[in-house]
């Protein structure tokens, strides 16, 4: 490079020293020497004007000067043009790889523009969604795939949870659709078809629900006969007298089970005919403090702490099923001696309940897994304090119909809180 | 070069409402199709929730039918659109219509499941009116893809399927009729049915109407009044 302008510089040199002479030969030398300069000037805008020609078609013009200053612009220019075409061939290829890959993949797969026009589709989508290259290309997805709830979703942006939707046409396969962005705006849509997970689904709850409505009668049939039983105490020879006792207890066990199992499901198919009401959740607390304190006599200290006046739109009797749930687990974890709060808030962006108790607490990695059916912290323990072990999945359930989440906060030692956090537009003032 | 470059700019502003228009009287389309699915799903399980809901969407259907009538006349007195263009907005706005009618059949038939719930009398007869809900569901998808991909070949083979479903209606009609004179304390819910097959010949009809747009859109000729068979010879594909 330093050669070209080395070569560059002794060529003006010479030819100002040529022009020099001749006007010293000619006596004009200034003159001579304007002239001279003005045809070095003329002979690179004509350089000039062969750049442009040659950039407006450079695949087909071909390189004018190969030498000096100017040759080295046109090497540079060359060299930028292979880096391109090199670097296109590349991605083409990479395209290419992915687009086989993705032929491949078993779930539907649509490129999607800024637009939500479609780009590109694999072959489990051309099943699926029915489309036609090329004329479906360029038009936007929802102009085919027109269920309302995919139009919303593609439309809010947001697409960290999935959406389970039914497939075009057919109202009985079930599709799991997730979208990723990447690029600029573009989208990618996956469809999986979920039909078998969700008929899984479906026949287990149904199953659940089944067994439980029928073991209701018989153990209803056990459990008034023992009762009767009971009743003729002098008819019992003492050696029995024990055993039927437990054999009351256990039934009794056993019908709650099931009558959790039945509320549970109940709930989970949403064939819960809510009542949408305004509870006044203050006097609710106070009510179930009455319980409570009823229930644990004087061995705990439960206070109620309300700090609003706030309602919650929903139904009475579920609301009380599940804050009796939170304070009775709570009596039963705390020793004697220990504290109770009930708590009823305003807190940013909705309401909030809370139980807190000076109990055992719970060590964190049980925390997660609480609310589980059945999910047993410490199992011997749990089985002889009685219980269904449904309680949290039911709380869980009737929150999730109102809306609402249930956050458990706990340290061992010290104890646990488990707080109903209710949406601001579920709570309601006093007066509307 | 300035002048160029904005009459490009306008005229893609022009193409970008059209297509919008486009995407619109599809996504209404789209929730026509799922009112129309919910109300025959209600009437076939007896679900009143479902139903319910049906009923309770219809205003989202009226509200697409005010927004897209806006647009297009927005679209007709500021763009003076011309040949294809304004045949495409012709057909928005006519096809819009027919979608919010098909709402109300729809809603029609949520209704009747609303009201009648688990019926035993008649069993035999819902199951038709199943069948017959399955085949409108079927035509007004396919009239909407017709419409998605202007594919006259489409249209004209669903507008076919509408003898299949006047003469299934017809069927039902007789058969309502001899249930009716067997025992006239049927009637009230035989009434219902027959209300019910009627509705849902009523959208069969216009999903018809939609797939006449399509043609009149494609081929710029009006077909609306021209029998099957000489539409058929007229662009036999």
């Amino acid at each position: 490079m330093g050669n070209s302008w080395v070569e560059e510089f002794w060529q003006l040199a010479l030819i100002i020293l040529g022009g020099i002479l001749l006007g010293l030969l000619v006596g004009q030398v200034w003159i001579v020497l304007v002239v001279v300069l003005i045809l070095y000037i003329g002979r690179n805008l004509f350089n000039l004007q062969r750049l442009i020609h040659y950039l407006n078609d450079p695949n087909r013009v071909e390189i004018p000067v190969h030498f000096g200053i100017w040759g080295v612009i046109y090497a540079r220019i060359e060299r930028m043009r292979n880096g391109y075409h090199q670097r296109e061939r590349k991605l083409n290829g990479l395209l290419t790889q992915f687009q086989s890959s993705a032929a491949a993949l078993p779930d539907a797969a649509v490129a999607l523009g800024s637009y939500g026009e479609i780009r590109w589709w694999n072959q489990a989508a051309r099943e699926m969604f029915k489309l036609r290259a090329p004329q479906d290309i360029g038009q936007p997805l929802v102009n085919f795939f027109r269920a309302p709830e995919l139009i919303d979703y593609l439309a809010q942006g947001r697409f960290a949870k999935p959406l389970e939707i039914t497939a075009p046409g057919n109202s009985y396969k079930k599709l799991s659709i997730r979208v990723t962005t990447y690029g600029n705006n573009e989208r990618l849509l996956l469809a999986q078809d979920i039909t078998d997970r969700v008929m899984a689904e479906q026949m287990r709850k149904d199953f659940v629900g089944n067994v439980s409505h029928e073991l209701r009668t018989p153990l209803t049939v056990i459990a008034g006969f023992v009762e009767n039983m009971q009743l003729e105490e002098e008819q019992i020879p003492q050696q029995w007298k024990k055993p039927l006792a437990l054999i009351s207890e256990q039934a009794a066990r056993m019908r709650s089970i099931v009558e959790d199992l039945l509320l549970l499901a109940r709930l989970e198919s949403a064939g819960v005919k809510m009542q949408s009401a305004r509870v006044d959740v203050a006097s609710l607390i106070e009510t179930i403090a009455k319980d409570g304190r009823a229930l644990a006599g004087d061995r705990l200290d439960i206070s109620v702490h309300i700090e609003s006046r706030q309602q919650v739109a929903g139904d009475l009797g579920l609301l009380r099923s599940a804050f009796t749930n939170l304070l009775v687990n709570a009596i039963h974890y705390t020793h004697d001696g220990g504290e109770i709060q009930l708590r009823w808030k305003k807190v940013k962006d909705g309401c909030e309940f809370a139980v807190e108790d000076s109990g055992e607490g719970i060590a964190a990695e049980h925390i997660p897994r609480l609310t589980e059916r059945f999910y047993r912290v410490d199992v011997g323990r749990s089985r002889e304090r009685g219980g269904t072990g449904l309680g949290l999945a039911i709380v869980k359930h009737i929150l999730q119909q109102h809306e609402a989440v249930l956050r458990i906060e706990s340290k061992v030692g010290h104890g646990s809180t488990f707080s109903c956090y209710f949406p601001a537009k579920r709570c309601q003032t006093e007066t509307q | 070069m300035e002048n160029s470059e904005l009459t490009q700019h306008y005229s893609q502003q022009f193409n970008t409402d059209l297509e919008e228009i486009r995407t619109k009287v599809l996504s209404m389309g789209g929730l026509v199709e799922q009112q129309l699915s919910k109300a025959i799903d209600s009437l076939r399980l007896s679900e009143s929730e479902t139903a319910e809901q049906v009923v309770a969407n219809d205003y989202k259907v009226n509200a697409f039918d005010v927004d897209i009538d806006e647009r297009c006349t927005k679209i007709l007195a500021l763009r003076q659109p011309t040949a294809s263009d304004l045949r495409l907005v012709l057909t928005v706005i006519k096809t819009t219509a027919d979608l919010e009618r098909i709402g109300d059949e729809a809603k029609r038939v949520a209704r009747m499941a609303l009201r009648n719930g688990a019926a035993d009398a008649g069993r035999n007869l819902y199951l038709r009116i199943e069948h017959l809900g399955e085949q409108v569901r079927e035509m007004l998808h396919r009239s909407l893809d017709s419409f998605a991909r202007m594919d006259v070949e489409e249209a004209i083979a669903v507008a076919h399927e509408d003898r299949k479903i006047d003469r299934e209606y017809e069927s039902i009609m007789r058969q309502s009729m001899t249930y009716m004179m067997e025992d006239p304390r049927s009637i009230p819910l035989l009434m219902d049915i027959i209300w019910s097959a009627r509705a849902l010949e009523r959208v069969g009809d216009r999903c018809c109407n939609i797939c006449e747009y399509v043609i009149y859109f494609v081929k710029g000729k009006d077909v609306r009044h021209t029998s099957l068979e000489q539409i058929q010879k007229e662009f036999g594909e």
